[in-house]
């Protein structure tokens, strides 16, 4: 009984499959729209104006892979944004990058035609001094030890905080003969910790001591990325090494100032009264700029001008989905293609 | 000082048993660590000393008094020893010359086990010299000399002190493709070069390894204060990278391992003596050996009996010349 029960169930999918046997003629087109299946919340954005720009009072976009790539515009840009502006739209424009401050970026964006007000200008650096006002760090009487280049000593220097290190601890080794020390200044009340081309130990030693050693010295990271693009030809080992060294050497997490943590945007939420829901973060990196939107409340938009490709964005192995996706920034003015016939 | 033992108090609450600890006047202890107080009965147990030498031996530069004579009693006993660092700046035959200056002269470099010497341990237990490839190292002289002895090629190390990588628009660092992979040691002359160096070989170059001597977050370069250790150097890979790196030296068990498989020891007659908790005594607890702790080093006392540390060794003493306290 068994033996037909089974040779009839058999002929009976046979028979079924012959039916669903693919036909050319039947498949349906595959369009851009059917790859997104692989991840189905990923959607590549079609119909700028009621899927982004009627929803959205204020842009933030990351610089890198957005507006420019190293040190090239990256076309379109300059009218894209002039025609967002023209719409009312608000922008501002973000990096984890602390080696400028945001005068530093505006000489930048100067010199890629693009007229930018510092105060849309918003680096790692300056969050790391907007943070020390947060926490009214200035009326602790202390001073800050700085691990990285230039952008942080300036933006210290525009809101008084006194600091040591930074580019002058460049070329200097501690003494490490018989009975040698490094002297530490005692009244170091926080170590702030951004991409520093010339970290050394003797900075590793200082930041050491300070953490370690200084009652209740903070540990401020500007940004932990792990690789970054210093210039286009490869992928640059990021500040997340300064901080890894720093984390290592103590045993402390830092508190990050930059992407994806809150600290920039409930700055400007508080600031300027935004809504959240209103904001639109755009960026090329799923794990800063995206989750920086979704974390925050904020619309996303990933871009694929910068280190994410399609392919990677698509992957099962991502689990972060921005509520859209577009090549560039430029989309926003394409028009919509027509729909798809099915 | 001796150890205070906590009170207990049985109450019946709401029908359930609740047990208070308390004590006296004095701190909460912790009731099970126990001072050395017969040392021959405890030197009967044990065949094999593993001996860490940064307060145990030696303190920065300067010998701990009492230390020859008692390495000299113990094997007169007829007692095995090692000596394990996880400093990886010299090689064996480097801090076979460190024992010779403090008068240890009668000390064999094949009972030195610095953490250099356990990398070039674990390649040859992986065999990484049949793939052909080349090794990056982040250290100082310590592991290239190891390597030497074991024919591996190897790139980097103090070659690379002092170097920029060129970072003008459109530049790049070249990395070699047949790196196979990258130790990180405690390096003086650390910089963005062999930052930038490791993170390409280990990012980009398939299936290449990423092995760290130790992760000690400080160190005694110098008597005088505490040293960022070996954990600098791999936490910036780490943090470049996203990898966790293969530990060889303490507390990995890859050092016990490489003694016990060699020489067939019977792990519960091995002691490992040290002077911090969370290498050391780990190191020995997780093996199977027994562990003393000696207050020679950068443990306290209090340190030791504090209710945050759940490190428990065996014992614990003032140093190891208490191991013949008895017969004095």
């Amino acid at each position: 009984m068994k033996f037909v029960t089974t040779a009839l169930a058999a002929l009976a999918c046979a028979g079924t499959a012959s039916a669903f046997t693919p036909n050319a003629a039947f498949l349906p087109k595959t369009t851009s729209r059917f790859n997104t299946a692989m991840n189905a919340n990923v959607l590549k954005l079609s119909d700028p104006m009621s899927e982004i720009l009627y929803k959205t009072d204020v842009f933030i976009f990351d610089c890198d892979g957005v507006i420019w790539r190293g040190d090239s515009l990256i076309d379109g840009i300059p009218e894209t944004l002039e025609k967002l502006r023209a719409m009312g739209k608000k922008m501002f424009f973000v990096t984890n990058n602390s080696t400028k401050s945001r005068a530093g970026y505006k000489k930048k964006f100067d010199s890629l035609g693009l007229d930018i007000p510092a105060e849309e200008i918003f680096s790692s650096s300056f969050a790391a001094a907007a943070y020390m006002e947060q926490t009214k760090f200035k009326e602790t009487g202390k001073k800050v030890y700085i691990i990285g280049e230039v952008g942080i000593c300036e933006e210290l220097d525009l809101i008084d905080v006194p600091w040591i290190g930074g580019p002058q601890d460049a070329d200097k080794q501690p003494d490490m003969g018989p009975g040698g020390k490094l002297d530490h200044d005692e009244d170091v009340g926080a170590v702030i910790v951004g991409f520093d081309r010339t970290v050394n130990y003797y900075k590793i030693q200082y930041a050491q001591l300070c953490i370690n050693e200084n009652e209740n010295c903070e540990f401020i990271a500007t940004n932990t990325d792990a690789v970054t693009h210093l210039t286009d030809a490869q992928e640059w080992a990021g500040n997340g090494s300064m901080v890894g060294a720093i984390k290592g050497c103590t045993g402390q997490e830092p508190t990050v100032v930059g992407k994806p943590s809150p600290l920039m945007i409930d700055y400007l939420c508080t600031k300027l009264g935004l809504e959240r829901s209103r904001i639109c973060m755009v960026g090329d990196r799923l794990d800063t700029d995206v989750l920086f939107g979704t974390d925050n409340g904020l619309q996303s938009l990933l871009v694929l001008s910068g280190v994410t490709s399609e392919e990677k964005l698509l992957s099962p192995e991502n689990t972060i989905t921005p509520d859209y996706y577009a090549d560039t920034i430029n989309d926003f003015f394409l028009e919509a293609p027509a729909k798809v016939e099915s | 000082s001796s150890v205070v033992a906590r009170q207990r108090t049985t109450s019946v609450q709401n029908n359930k048993t609740v047990t208070c600890n308390y004590s006296t006047s004095a701190p909460r202890m912790m009731a099970n660590v126990d001072r050395l107080t017969d040392p021959k009965s405890f030197l009967d147990e044990l065949d094999v000393f593993v001996f860490d030498m940064d307060g145990v031996i030696w303190r920065g530069d300067s010998l701990i008094d009492g230390v020859p004579e008692t390495l000299q009693k113990l094997r007169d006993e007829g007692k095995q020893m090692f000596f394990v660092t996880n400093n990886s700046t010299k090689s064996r035959a480097g801090y076979k010359k460190k024992f010779d200056n403090l008068g240890l002269d009668f000390i064999p470099s094949n009972e030195i086990f610095s953490s250099s010497f356990s990398a070039a341990a674990y390649l040859e237990m992986t065999k990484f010299k049949e793939t052909g490839k080349k090794v990056y190292i982040v250290g100082e002289v310590g592991i290239g000399d190891e390597l030497d002895l074991i024919g591996i090629p190897w790139i980097g190390g103090l070659d690379d002190q002092g170097k920029q990588p060129p970072m003008g628009p459109g530049d790049r660092l070249e990395h070699d493709h047949d790196v196979g992979a990258v130790i990180v040691g405690f390096d003086r002359n650390f910089n963005y070069y062999k930052i930038q160096y490791a993170q390409l070989c280990i990012n980009k170059n398939p299936d290449c390894k990423f092995i760290a001597t130790n992760l000690d977050a400080v160190t005694h370069l110098t008597d005088a204060q505490e040293w960022a250790g070996g954990g600098s150097m791999v936490g910036a890979i780490k943090g470049c990278t996203g990898r966790d790196p293969t530990v060889v030296g303490k507390p990995s068990p890859l050092m016990i391992d490489y003694l016990c498989d060699k020489f067939g020891f019977d792990r519960k007659r091995i002691c490992m003596v040290g002077d911090r908790l969370d290498t050391d005594i780990v190191f020995g607890a997780n093996n199977g050996l027994q562990t003393l702790l000696v207050l020679s080093g950068v443990t306290s006392e209090s340190k030791l009996l504090s209710p945050e540390n759940k490190v428990t060794p065996t014992f614990y003493t003032d140093s190891i010349v208490d191991f013949f306290a008895d017969r004095a």
